[in-house]
Order: structure tokens, then C-alpha cells, then sequence
């Protein structure tokens, strides 16, 4: 009996601390480029919010549009009521699993495969986004860059501007986790 | 585990059960502990920790101007706007003689750059009296989450270059004798709350002091309350309407009427182009809330528009994406 009730409060110990196989940051830094020849546009979002389980590979984004910051302020200002509609659609997310297994124990650089779904604007699209996944110790990166086409998401480009927005808008995303605790 | 020798034969596989049992009920404890997420538990988890992030309205108007007055928006930080203001002539003085006015044109150009993304400073000149204005606008709230409303502040100083001796559209003479006598002061509290995706209000609380009045019945100091909104068609169109009332001290041998504005704005990229109707010929405070000689009522309307056009004096884009 003794060692039963040995084992049952070990098991409830591990039961109640944080979540040992979970990896967060709320400071995933996402940046996106579009290139004509007459224009070039560029923003960074600093605030981005990313989850990653360990034990399922899972990994979820999320981020909000308004928080994109542009140097022109009026391009911003366009970019949230005339493109993104950021009001109505407030957040970007990203939720998929990584396909590869991943050893977290050994330190190293893996490439890996997310497949997911993409939500922008208020459309999903199913996306397989490739990207390297670096593990030190306790810190897990992950850098990610892809395209975006702008029709995939139904963000409309007036023909008055159409020579200045490129169709099709190159990201870099890079996340620096470290274990989640739960506030 | 000790079993007594008498039962050994009869209760060994009982307790050889119980055994495995225990053990199967700790191996199934210690297996919840690790529990499972699934994509949603982690979207949930990433919502919370952002919930909080106070989220500040953009674009409450399209521009920093109304139609003839201002906006609770300033310049972005580092952004020049570039000013034409047009006015044609009165409606109501005929086709042969005016063309319904646009024989006849005033204009008011003007420079407004952002410091930063709270305060404006803009110059302009007006070719009515030839009036220079010097102005500073700052932005002092900003409507969130958990903010009601927009507040800006806006100060200028408008001075009258004319020759000594010229009238004022409503025929007085203005004699001058120095420069200080031609200015006068403007502060108005700006304050705008937008509704929806569509709709913005403003309320224009404003003072004017002229160092100078017009006649020796008229204050030097005069108050006055503006009211201005606008309502959104489509992304880039929308209506807007300006009223400004001003007989709160305003002798009642005052020919002046209050100033009432109604316009169309088009915004395309880098420019705003706004056109409106108004019973106010005059682009700068004084002239429109404190000086409007025309009224609607007897077709004294004058056609006029804006264009506004934003250059950024930022660093390149490119620099960013690396």
C-alpha cells in the first residue's frame, strides 16, 4: 500500500505542474515584402503569438493585423481599413502539426514540413509551410518563410494601385520558444 | 507482497489480480498527466494571452480636414501632406455674368507635416486677403477599447497681408496699423468618436480672438460650436457634412450667417480628393466660422474642392526586409 500511495502522489504531481511539453513566445516576429517596379512595401508585426507541443508536434500562430507596423503611416493606415479590413478580420492564425518527427532531446537543425490551414482576411487555405526548426537546450526556434497570393485570401487590389502591389507578397517568420507557463 | 501461508492455495490468484490492478490504476494515473491538446486547445491558449492588448481605432476620417475644417487625425509621423484648397464663386450670380460661379476662384495652399504620430504643424496661404496660417495640431486621446473618443487640439494663427484700407467680403474697410492687428487666434478642442466601420461623428467646440474686430459693435473674442460627420459608401468613398454655429455672442446687427458644408470624398492611394458645397468662401477659421456673408437659402452656394497628397519622408522599405 505504501508504495501505491507513493506512485498515486507522483502521478498527481506530475499531473499539476505547468505543462512540461509545451512551448510558447508572444514575441514571433513575422515581416512581408512586396516588390513592383514602381513601389516596394514592406511591414513587420513584433507581437506575434506562437504555441508549439512538443509531444504532437502541433503548432498554433496567431497575430494581429493592426499590430504590423509600416514606416509610411498612411500605407499602414490603408493596409488595415482598405486591405485586411483589420476591424472585421483582426487576426491572422496558422494552426497545423509539423510532419517530420522530431528528436527534442538532441540539439540540432531540422527542416521541417508544417501542414496546416492559413487563415488571412476571414479565408482559410490549407498550407504545407517548410521551414528549419532549431532546438538548444531549452530553447526551440523555428524560422519559417513562404508566399502569399493575395487572391488565395480575396484581398481586392483596385486597379488604380494594380501596378503598385505585387500578386504575390513573400514572408519571413522567425519564433524564439521557450516553455510555456500558464498565468 | 507477504501472503499468509493458510491462503496461499485459495486467495494467491485474487491477490496475484489486485496486484496488476493496482498497478494498472497508477500507470493509468500517471498517463493522464500527460494530457492531450489539440490544435483548438492551443488556439485557445494563444487567444487568451492577447486578449488583454489594448486596440487602438484607425482612420476615424480620411483626412486631417473635414471640408473646410479639421479632423482629430494628424500626419503620420515623418509624412508631408500637401494642400490645394479650391473655392469657385457663388451660385447665385448668374451664368452669363459668372458662369454659376466658376468664373471666379479662390485658393488656399498648404503644407502640414507630422512630427510625430500626435502632433502636426502645418503652414498655408490663402489668396482670400492673402492670409498666411500657422498652425499646430496635437492628438491628445485616442479612442481603444477603452477609450470613447478621439481628442485633438488645434491652435493657429492667421494673419491678413492685404494693403491697409482693403474691404472684407462683407464690404467693411479694415485699416491696420501694425502687423499684430492683422492676426487672429484660433483654438478649437477636437473631438470624434467613430461609430462604426461607416460612421464617424465630430464635435468642433472653437474659440477665435481677433486682435482686431470689424466694427466697434463686434467682440474681439467669439465662440463657436461645430458639429461634423461623415458616413462611408463603399472602402474608398464617403459623405461629409460640416456645420459650424457661431451666434452665441454675435451682435444682432450681424449680417454674418453660420457656416454649413456638404461633401464627397474620394480617396485613391496617396491622394484624397475632396468636393463639396458650402455657403462659406473663405478655407481658414476666421473666414468661415466667424466670417460667412452667403446663406444657403438664397442660392449663395459655392462649389469648391480639396486635394490632399500624402509623401512619405521615411526610410526605403526595402531596408526592412532583410
Amino acid at each position: 500500500m505504501k508504495n501505491v500511495f507513493k506512485l498515486l502522489t507522483l502521478s498527481i504531481l506530475i499531473s499539476s505542474e505547468s505543462f512540461g511539453q509545451l512551448y510558447a513566445t508572444q514575441s514571433g516576429e513575422i515581416n512581408f515584402f512586396s516588390e513592383t517596379p514602381v513601389e516596394n512595401i514592406s511591414a513587420v508585426n513584433k507581437t506575434v503569438g506562437a504555441i508549439l507541443n512538443i509531444a504532437t508536434n502541433e503548432v498554433a500562430v496567431s497575430m494581429k493585423m493592426s499590430a504590423f507596423d509600416f514606416p509610411n503611416k498612411l500605407m499602414q493606415e490603408h493596409f488595415n481599413e482598405n486591405y485586411m479590413e483589420s476591424e472585421k478580420f483582426p487576426t491572422g492564425i496558422f494552426k497545423g502539426k509539423i510532419l517530420e518527427p522530431i528528436d527534442y532531446t538532441k540539439n540540432g537543425t531540422y527542416d521541417i514540413t508544417a501542414k496546416g490551414q492559413l487563415t488571412l482576411h476571414g479565408v482559410t487555405q490549407a498550407r504545407d509551410l517548410k521551414g528549419k526548426l532549431t532546438v538548444d537546450n531549452q530553447k526551440i526556434s523555428l524560422a519559417c518563410n513562404f508566399d502569399i497570393k493575395l487572391i488565395d485570401h480575396k484581398i481586392d487590389v483596385p486597379k488604380l494601385v494594380f501596378a503598385k502591389i505585387a500578386e504575390v507578397i513573400s514572408v519571413k517568420s522567425k519564433y524564439a520558444f521557450t516553455p510555456y507557463k500558464k498565468k | 507482497m507477504k501472503i499468509p501461508v493458510q491462503y496461499h492455495n485459495t486467495f494467491l490468484p485474487f491477490l496475484i489480480v489486485t496486484n496488476i490492478m493496482k498497478k494498472l490504476i497508477v500507470i493509468l494515473l500517471c498517463s493522464l498527466s500527460i494530457q492531450a491538446f489539440s490544435q483548438d486547445d492551443l488556439m485557445k491558449m494563444l487567444e487568451n494571452e492577447t486578449k488583454n492588448q489594448t486596440e487602438y481605432t484607425i482612420a476615424t476620417f480620411k483626412g486631417t480636414r473635414l471640408i473646410n475644417g479639421q479632423t482629430i487625425e494628424t500626419v503620420g509621423k515623418n509624412q508631408l501632406n500637401f494642400w490645394i484648397s479650391h473655392r469657385f464663386g457663388a451660385l447665385n450670380t448668374g451664368f452669363i455674368e459668372n458662369f454659376f460661379g466658376l468664373d471666379e476662384a479662390r485658393i488656399r495652399l498648404g503644407l502640414e507635416y507630422g512630427i510625430n504620430n500626435q502632433l502636426t504643424v502645418g503652414i498655408g496661404r490663402s489668396s482670400q486677403e492673402k492670409m498666411y496660417d500657422f498652425y499646430a495640431k496635437y492628438k491628445l486621446l485616442r479612442q481603444s477599447n477603452t477609450m470613447p473618443v478621439t481628442m485633438t487640439l488645434y491652435g493657429s494663427n492667421a494673419i491678413s497681408t492685404v494693403a491697409t484700407g482693403s474691404s472684407l467680403e462683407s464690404g467693411t474697410v479694415m485699416r491696420y496699423k501694425d502687423n499684430l492687428e492683422r492676426m487672429t487666434y484660433t483654438g478649437q478642442v477636437l473631438i470624434a468618436r467613430k461609430f462604426s466601420d461607416r460612421f464617424s461623428l465630430q464635435l468642433m467646440p472653437t474659440f477665435l480672438h481677433f486682435n482686431k474686430s470689424e466694427t466697434t459693435d463686434t467682440p474681439n473674442n467669439m465662440v463657436a460650436l461645430g458639429v461634423g460627420g461623415r458616413m462611408k459608401l463603399t472602402k474608398r468613398l464617403s459623405i461629409t457634412g460640416e456645420y459650424y454655429y457661431a451666434d452665441f455672442n454675435r451682435p444682432a446687427s450681424s449680417l454674418y450667417n453660420n457656416s454649413l458644408a456638404l461633401g464627397f470624398d474620394i480617396e485613391t492611394g496617396g491622394h484624397v480628393f475632396q468636393l463639396h458645397f458650402t455657403n462659406s468662401r473663405g478655407m481658414i477659421e476666421r473666414q468661415f466660422i466667424a466670417q460667412t456673408t452667403k446663406s444657403w437659402s438664397d442660392g449663395g452656394i459655392f462649389y469648391g474642392f480639396n486635394i490632399a497628397r500624402s509623401f512619405s519622408l521615411d526610410k526605403k522599405a526595402k531596408e526592412l526586409h532583410k
